[in-house]
């Protein structure tokens, strides 16, 4: 049994220690916006925040998550208020939309960091995949989060 | 503005739709088109659905022919008017979108259209995928089908005359209450006016559904919101996780599944093989062409199948795809093969024989996956000798309801789809391999809804891919440059054949984008050679144009410098005569600033493709830092797609498709190696990233052309664009894609050798 604090909220999970903290959240706590896309921390649609951090959940040992705060794109806001929520909607960024939980968690990671960050610093950060191809939309609506000029 | 809830609690689950479909319309006998439904009866509109369970899945009354007049559709309940619309009381309007949604945006775009006609404003619509599966839903060309960037050009005018046929039904009862003519009843913003009196749609709606509906009412739209970048319903839902996909489905005592496929093509297991369940498991089930594990999550599904080594039986020639075997084939088929004649104008070979200067080149392009972010999925609820209901994540609906009553017995009425918001679909959910396979294991644990999921491995060494192709192509000048002959011989395996296309007849897939093309060549002549590899090929986003358009443009660049032309001039020639094809070639030289040197270090490729009713033109501006690697800085596209229904959907469409396009153009391909896949994962299928993405401009030409699509036609210009600049800078031709193959690799983040 693992005690997690998923977006604010205790879960006492009955896994073995090794299951990846993405099935943990989609199978078991039943947390289905943090996506699987690889499971070999490639791709980055499974992107959670652990304290605060930006970490691949796929690769992630629920064993290794007891104790932290964990933040999925369900808790990035209670009501799709965070400002990158607002900026994503208003560059109406998702195609499919399936890599965009992770992006969006990347994207928090990013500007908590660094609130203004450059266009190479964006580049470097979001290094997750699009098969869609929404990255010039990302980017615009990282920097329109971060208000700075497009 | 969208419904779609979040599932964290089992027993919940976001019903996409909650309509039963009946035998008759799925037979194909009622196909209609517009709101041919007059009676209505008052219902609930059926509460929350049969996820619990009583597998019925029919949320709404039915009239006698099988049409729903009330239904809850995602929790909203309403009153048809018209097939296409549910109008609630509270003066929210529903339109039912009979695509599938896989973030090309068509929810929104067909709403737009029926919106328009019916006199709404935007912020009252939403939007539901249509009953899976009745044809009353389908449009006339795909019939429910979602691909070949066909739903916009199917649906837009029948969609406008539904609009404006339920617009018309309702103000006929606003003058049966109200009095005044039909004349004088204004409809606007969801609401009728006439007689000095008002009512809202919703109070008019009960009744306005037992009107009949006018055969062929005024079409009085005028741009309010067909043309108008309006916001998309389904994105919200795409920003806090709530938008529910395939994979995302969670059902009330559902279990989970993993596969494990034939490591070798074509492998199958024998009947007799019946695998014992692994510990900590519920059951191992034998489905012929995988071995699947069912247990209480995914990961120990598919850890505990992966641990299962059945022995699999090969057909024939398994081990022969193979990627140095194909392409040995390739060129024995290219120089000797017998050719089916796609395209005659002429004597090509005469001409080219007899011409002044002869070119000749052979171009060649790898298979390729999908590699939608969301691998394979679907769940299914079995109720023996009761029902099958189905939630996927796919582009072909129908095809997935004759999927269950071929493997079920049970008739079309006891099946219920629901087609899930699509992570990706690239023309990888158009094959319904994956739902036979989940709709086989829900068998084996009758009662119990079952999520089988693909593993990452498994989508990628068990697709559909984009087939190889080897082109040769001949150009004859004359002594002045012009072209006196083009010929192109095509060996590529058929896509077709897998749906009854003879191999004695040209696969059309197969030289999609290769004939046709709007240039005035005197002479030409278009050969297919089948090649008969048993890979499995399948629809990949623009499909033949995503090779053929590299062939024909790299070629057609190849001799303009041959002629000592500036390309873009020497396609201007061969256009003079194609005034539309011109003017988008103009637009896109221009948007890149063609007539201006680029700066110092880059070169300037152009292309332009003819497909899916559209035209695009696309510049690319490069560099080359270093040898052998290569910057793409710019692309500059130009797209005549007729009506723009939402202009900014349209250039994500382009973008989507340029990044793609230009991934796939640099590093992606898949090869084979004795009967199996090579590369399982996308640390080995490099796809493009944010750091490598140029920027890209989209210009879109209006000069009242037909409905085009526009899902597919940002695709097949990147590679030969890209490839055109590079010759242009370097000297050096690219005849082979992709570029980079030995820079295939993508890491986590940085470290990718390009
Ligand atoms: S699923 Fe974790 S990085 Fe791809
Ligand atoms: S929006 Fe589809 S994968 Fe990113």
């Amino acid at each position: 049994m693992y005690n997690l604090t998923i977006n604010g909220k205790s879960y006492s999970v009955d896994v073995p220690a090794s299951m990846p903290l993405l099935w943990v959240l989609r199978d078991v706590v039943g947390l289905t916006g943090t996506k699987y896309g690889c499971g070999i921390e490639v791709c980055g649609a499974c992107t959670v925040l652990v304290n605060g951090e930006p970490e691949r959940s796929c690769d992630m040992e629920v064993k290794e998550a007891v104790g932290k705060q964990i933040t999925t794109v369900e808790g990035l806001s209670p009501n799709r208020s965070h400002t990158l929520q607002l900026a994503w909607i208003a560059k109406q960024v998702p195609q499919c939309g399936y890599c965009q939980s992770g992006m969006l968690m990347k994207a928090a990671a990013l500007l908590r960091q660094t609130p203004k960050p450059t266009d190479a610093q964006i580049d470097a950060a979001m290094s997750n995949v699009c098969a869609c191809g929404t990255y010039p939309r990302i980017k615009a609506a990282i920097k329109a989060a971060a208000g700075i000029a497009a | 503005m969208t419904i779609h809830q979040n599932a964290p609690d089992p027993t919940t689950v976001s019903r996409r739709t909650l309509i039963g479909q009946g035998a008759a319309a799925f037979a194909g006998l009622a196909i209609g088109f517009g709101p041919e439904m007059a009676a209505a009866k008052k219902g609930s509109g059926g509460g929350s659905g049969s996820g619990s369970g009583s597998g019925s899945g029919s949320g709404g009354t039915t009239t006698p022919t099988g049409t729903p007049t009330t239904a809850n559709v995602g929790g909203l309940v309403g009153t048809y008017v018209g097939n296409w619309l549910l109008i609630g009381a509270d003066n929210t309007v529903t339109i039912l979108c009979g695509s599938q949604e896989m973030g090309q945006g068509i929810m929104t775009g067909l709403a737009q259209v029926v919106a328009e006609e019916l006199m709404v404003d935007w912020n009252q619509v939403k939007v539901e995928h249509a009953p899976a599966g009745n044809f009353t839903y389908a449009d006339p060309a795909m019939r429910g089908v979602t691909g070949g960037s066909m739903s916009m050009r199917g649906y837009y005018q029948g969609l406008r005359v539904a609009g404006a046929k339920a617009r018309e039904m309702l103000k006929m009862v606003a003058v049966a209450r109200f009095g005044g003519s039909l004349g004088n009843a204004v409809a606007a913003s969801g609401t009728v006016s006439v007689n000095g009196q008002t009512a809202t749609y919703g109070a008019l709606a009960a009744a306005a559904a037992q009107q009949t509906p006018p055969s062929s009412p005024a079409l009085i739209g005028n741009g309010r919101l067909i043309g108008r970048s309006v916001a998309r319903t389904d994105i919200p839902a795409k920003v806090d996780g709530s938008a529910v996909f395939g994979i995302d489905v969670r059902l009330p005592g559902m279990v989970y599944a993993a596969v494990k496929h034939s490591p070798v093509h074509g492998g199958t297991l024998s009947p007799t093989y019946s695998p014992a369940t692994p510990s900590g498991t519920l059951k191992a089930v034998n489905i012929g062409t995988a071995v699947a594990v069912v247990a209480t999550n995914t990961w120990a599904a598919k850890n505990a199948v992966a641990r299962l080594t059945p022995s699999w039986i090969l057909p024939v020639g398994a081990t022969d795809i193979d990627s140095a075997k194909i392409d040995a084939t390739a060129q024995t088929l290219m120089a000797s093969g017998t050719p089916l004649n796609a395209e005659l104008l002429g004597d090509a070979e005469g001409s080219w024989a007899g011409s002044p200067k002869r070119l000749e080149m052979t171009y060649a392009a790898p298979f390729m996956a999908h590699a939608t972010l969301e691998p394979m999925a679907c769940t299914v609820l079995y109720t023996p000798g009761q029902s099958c209901e189905v939630w996927a994540s796919t582009q072909a609906p129908p095809s997935v309801v004759g999927v269950v009553t071929k493997l079920t017995g049970l008739p079309a009425t006891a099946v219920v789809v629901h087609p899930m918001f699509m992570g990706g679909g690239m023309g990888r959910k158009f094959e319904t391999d994956f739902v036979t396979e989940a709709v086989k294991i829900a068998m084996a644990v009758p009662g119990k809804p079952v999520k089988l999921t693909w593993t990452r491995e498994e989508d990628m060494t068990h697709d559909f891919y984009r087939p190889m192709a080897l082109s040769r192509v001949r150009i004859g000048l004359d002594a002045n440059g012009q072209p006196t002959s083009w010929s192109n011989r095509i060996v590529t395996p058929s896509i077709l054949l897998r749906f009854g296309v003879p191999g004695t007849m040209v696969d059309s897939q197969a030289v999609d984008g290769a004939i046709g093309l709007p240039y005035a060549f005197p002479s030409k002549r278009v050969d297919y050679v089948r090649h008969t590899t048993t890979a499995p090929v399948g629809f990949w986003r623009s499909v033949g144009h995503s090779y053929n358009t590299f062939v024909v443009e790299s070629a057609i660049d190849e001799a303009a410098l041959a002629a000592g032309v500036d390309p873009l001039l020497f396609r201007q020639r061969l256009l003079a005569a194609s005034p539309r094809h011109l003017a988008v070639l103009n637009a896109a030289a221009a948007l890149a600033g063609w007539g201006t040197p680029p700066p110092a270090g880059r070169a300037r490729g152009i292309a332009m493709t003819i497909g899916f009713g559209s035209i695009v033109a696309q510049v690319a501006e490069i560099s080359a830092p270093t040898t052998g690697a290569l910057t793409v800085h710019r692309i500059s596209c130009a797209i005549d797609c007729g009506i723009a229904v939402n202009p900014d959907q349209v250039t994500a469409q382009m973008e989507g498709g340029i990044i793609q396009a230009l991934g796939a153009a640099m590093w992606s391909r898949i090869t084979f190696a004795a009967g199996r896949t090579v590369q399982r994962n996308y640390n080995n299928y490099r796809m493009l990233k944010m750091r490598e993405t140029p920027q890209i401009a989209v210009t879109i030409v209006q000069q009242g052309s037909p409905i085009g699509g526009v899902g597919e036609p940002g695709v097949p210009c990147v590679a030969p664009a890209v490839a055109n600049a590079y010759a242009k800078l370097t000297g050096t031709r690219f005849r082979s894609l992709p570029f980079f193959p030995n820079a295939g690799t993508m890491g986590e983040d940085e470290g990718e050798d390009d």
